[in-house]
């Protein structure tokens, strides 16, 4: 790194950002004036908060993948995690005829929380793969969640809970912005602290680099990896609990099945798929790309039917972008593998 | 060191590791018989009938052939998790193009043949593109199937609009209802496949490579292997593989849809470890990957029969997946133990003259770690 600080293309590494954030935030901006040139009608601030809105739900199961996608794992359970926490926290509610809009965010992280244990112990005592452990688990807390806590949709949620839901930070160009917009945001910046200011967070990129070089340089691996699938779990237990709260029913049989979107957006964020990289800012970049670029296809009138195919290649697009520039910056430490290869 | 005890040496060698595999097989097996033990004396009346097993032996082959399919991928130390995508969109293709032959007049037979062809086709190419992605653009295999699994049932989406397609050729159809001595067709096509794609792996100089290049990639680079040349076959040989499950999924359900078997990846993927397959690449148990997609049908059909929830099976399935892997990696550990403990230490220069050893075999469960954050 040191060599580019005086070489001339300088400036262009920094714009770019270590984890291509600047490439990304390009892309965005790129797509943006395109939308703004093709089809003028459709660019308002009303989509704006169309994207934000969308987006809230994503970042805040991202920020979880991202501290395991960093860490070297990859977590498929998530979702199963987030939703069992909020429909078992409504339940709970319920039964108990308790009625509170900030009681249960806390109740569902907890919940979230006690989960992640299950993949901490897996992971960390048992080491287990992370694939195959949180698979595991995610058929295990899915089918505990259908058959012991409930299978039925629940359409209307306590009122404080509803109303905490419904409340508006703002309303921009005719489109709502939810409260629960600033716990994702302040997650995020706290979140991106912790990995950048202290020992934990800089534990957790030394193990996604070289697991065994942190294990030499004194971090406990296990108890980093207990913490991060702890948290991790947390993150879901929240995200879960806003996912319910802005859709304002709870329904057993939502979220599980989006796992692999929020995952293709840390990616494309920049995370790497080998550990040790990744950001908080560009995991931003990556969840709000894709919810514009599913919102500007609804508004661009492609049919819905091509949504799926559009998306699965802008994934692909970004995962090969992230794989190549990866592979430029370890070109050197490469010339063996080329060698042998070529 | 005489000839006779090197040879000696790497007989017994061969004979463990021939056992090894047989051993994981063999308590499938037993696994298998105690299944169907135990749910005909919990459902004598049920269970145990012909009908029953029957109906058991319908199910099995395409979830047992996407399983084969995860379990070649794998052993190359990959995954392909668009394997269902790609079995929806060849069946799509095959049933596209049969149905516009039958139209124009085309005899039944020509068509169903024309129809298996284009879907093989069609799986290969998928396969290709994954194979491209994972060997030239290397992206990791996990991410870069993640991203055409949605590419691919994307596009079985736009093709069929959502609709399924009816109206296949009748030889087709035929392969998902009818048996040959009681027991169905389609049984009869896996047993085949399993037997093939066991020849593939375990007999010819493409499946030793696969592995090979799934045990340690650097060593496969020393030995002279072309790892992208190989990958490429390997994911191509799961696409094959998928599209044949497709055809069958196509034949039972007597249509082809862009959103069948959704449900299939992870059930998919937990019948490959069972199995036997190391998801960090080097193993290929592929009759045991067959033999464990009986035994989870057969406990999903006795779940059944029992009137127990499907979410309980569900749960079943994650604790099964768990159980095996922590069971594995408690024996990895204890096995590597004991080798440490009785076996002499090597001379100087031993690993330069003797024979190399199987790394996934040896290797302490600490390292088999760190390779898996490492490659996963």
């Amino acid at each position: 790194m040191s060599d580019l600080i005086r070489s001339p293309r300088f400036d262009l590494v920094r714009l770019r950002g270590r984890n291509n954030e600047g490439v990304l935030l390009g892309i965005i901006v790129l797509l943006v004036v395109l939308i703004a040139i093709f089809s003028p009608g459709t660019l308002s601030i009303g989509m704006f908060s169309d994207v934000l809105r969308s987006s809230v739900v994503n970042m805040a199961l991202a920020l979880g993948v991202l501290l395991i996608i960093i860490s070297g794992g990859i977590d498929v359970s998530f979702t199963a995690i987030a939703i069992f926490a909020a429909y078992s926290t409504v339940v709970l509610m319920r039964s108990i005829g308790l009625d509170n809009g900030i009681l249960p965010f806390l109740a569902a992280t907890v919940i979230g929380a006690l989960i992640g244990i299950v993949n901490a112990v897996l992971v960390a005592g048992f080491k287990l793969q992370t694939l195959i452990a949180t698979l595991g688990s995610q058929g295990i807390v899915r089918g505990a969640l259908l058959a012991f806590v409930g299978s039925v949709y629940i359409s209307s949620l306590p009122p404080a809970l509803a109303q905490v839901g419904d409340a508006r930070l703002a309303t921009i160009g005719g489109s709502a912005v939810s409260v629960l917009v600033i716990p994702v945001i302040l997650l995020a910046i706290g979140l991106s602290a912790v990995l950048r200011k202290t020992m934990f967070g800089r534990s957790v990129y030394a193990i996604g680099g070289a697991p065994e070089s942190a294990r030499r340089a004194g971090i406990r691996v296990g108890q980093v990896q207990t913490i991060i699938y702890i948290a991790a779990g947390a993150f879901s237990g929240f995200a879960g609990m806003v996912h319910v709260a802005l859709v304002g029913h709870a329904s057993p049989f939502e979220l599980v099945g989006t796992e692999l979107t929020v995952i293709a957006a840390v990616v494309i964020g920049g995370a790497s798929d080998t550990g040790g990289r990744g950001s908080v800012q560009g995991v931003a970049l990556g969840v709000l790309l894709l919810a514009l670029i599913q919102n500007s296809l609804v508004r661009l009138g492609v049919p819905g039917f091509w949504h799926t195919a559009f998306v699965g290649v802008v994934i692909l697009l970004g995962v090969a972008i992230q794989a190549q520039s990866r592979r430029r910056r370890n070109k050197r430490s490469a010339i063996l593998e080329s060698s042998v290869t070529a | 060191m005489s000839p006779t005890s090197t040879a000696a040496r790497s007989f017994i060698a061969r004979a463990r590791r021939t056992l090894d595999v047989a051993g994981h097989t063999g308590n499938l097996g037993l696994l298998l018989v105690g299944v169907i033990v135990v749910f005909s004396l919990l459902n004598p009346t049920i269970f145990p009938t012909p009908l029953n097993l029957q109906s058991i032996a319908y199910a099995v082959p395409e979830i047992a052939l996407l399983a084969l399919a995860i379990a070649v991928t794998m052993s190359s130390g990959g995954i392909d998790l668009s394997i269902v995508a790609t079995a929806n969109l060849s069946a799509l293709a095959a049933a596209t193009v049969s149905i516009a032959l039958l139209s124009s007049g085309t005899p039944d037979d020509v068509a169903a043949v024309a129809g298996i062809a284009v879907a093989l086709l069609v799986g290969i190419g998928c396969g290709l593109i994954n194979g491209l992605l994972v060997a030239k653009v290397r992206i990791a295999p996990i991410l870069a199937t993640l991203a055409t699994m949605t590419l691919f049932s994307g596009l079985a989406v736009a093709l069929t609009r959502g609709t399924p397609l009816y109206g296949l050729p009748n030889a087709i159809l035929a392969l998902g209802v009818q048996t040959v001595a009681i027991i169905p067709v389609s049984f009869w096509l896996l047993v085949v496949a399993t037997i093939l794609i066991w020849a593939v792996m375990n007999r010819t100089g493409l499946g030793l490579r696969i592995i090979l290049v799934g045990a340690s990639p650097e060593a496969a680079d020393y030995t002279g292997i072309r790892r992208s040349r190989v990958l490429l076959s390997t994911y191509a040989l799961s696409g094959a593989i998928a599209a044949f499950a497709g055809i069958l999924m196509s034949a039972r359900s007597a249509s082809a849809t862009a959103d069948y078997g959704s449900s299939y990846l992870l059930l998919a993927i937990t019948i490959a470890v069972l199995g036997g397959t190391n998801p960090l690449g080097g193993r290929a148990p592929i009759v045991g990957v067959s033999i464990a997609a009986i035994v989870l049908q057969a406990i999903s059909s006795g779940f059944n029969g029992l009137h127990i929830s499907p979410y309980v099976y569900q749960i079943v399935q994650g604790l099964i997946l768990v159980v095996v892997l922590v069971v594995e990696v408690r024996r990895g550990r204890l096995t590597s133990w004991i080798q440490r403990m009785t076996k002499r230490p090597p001379a100087d220069g031993a690993a330069l003259t003797s024979e190399p050893s199987r790394s996934p075999n040896i290797t302490s469960p600490d390292t088999i770690h760190a390779a898996g954050t490492t490659r996963a």
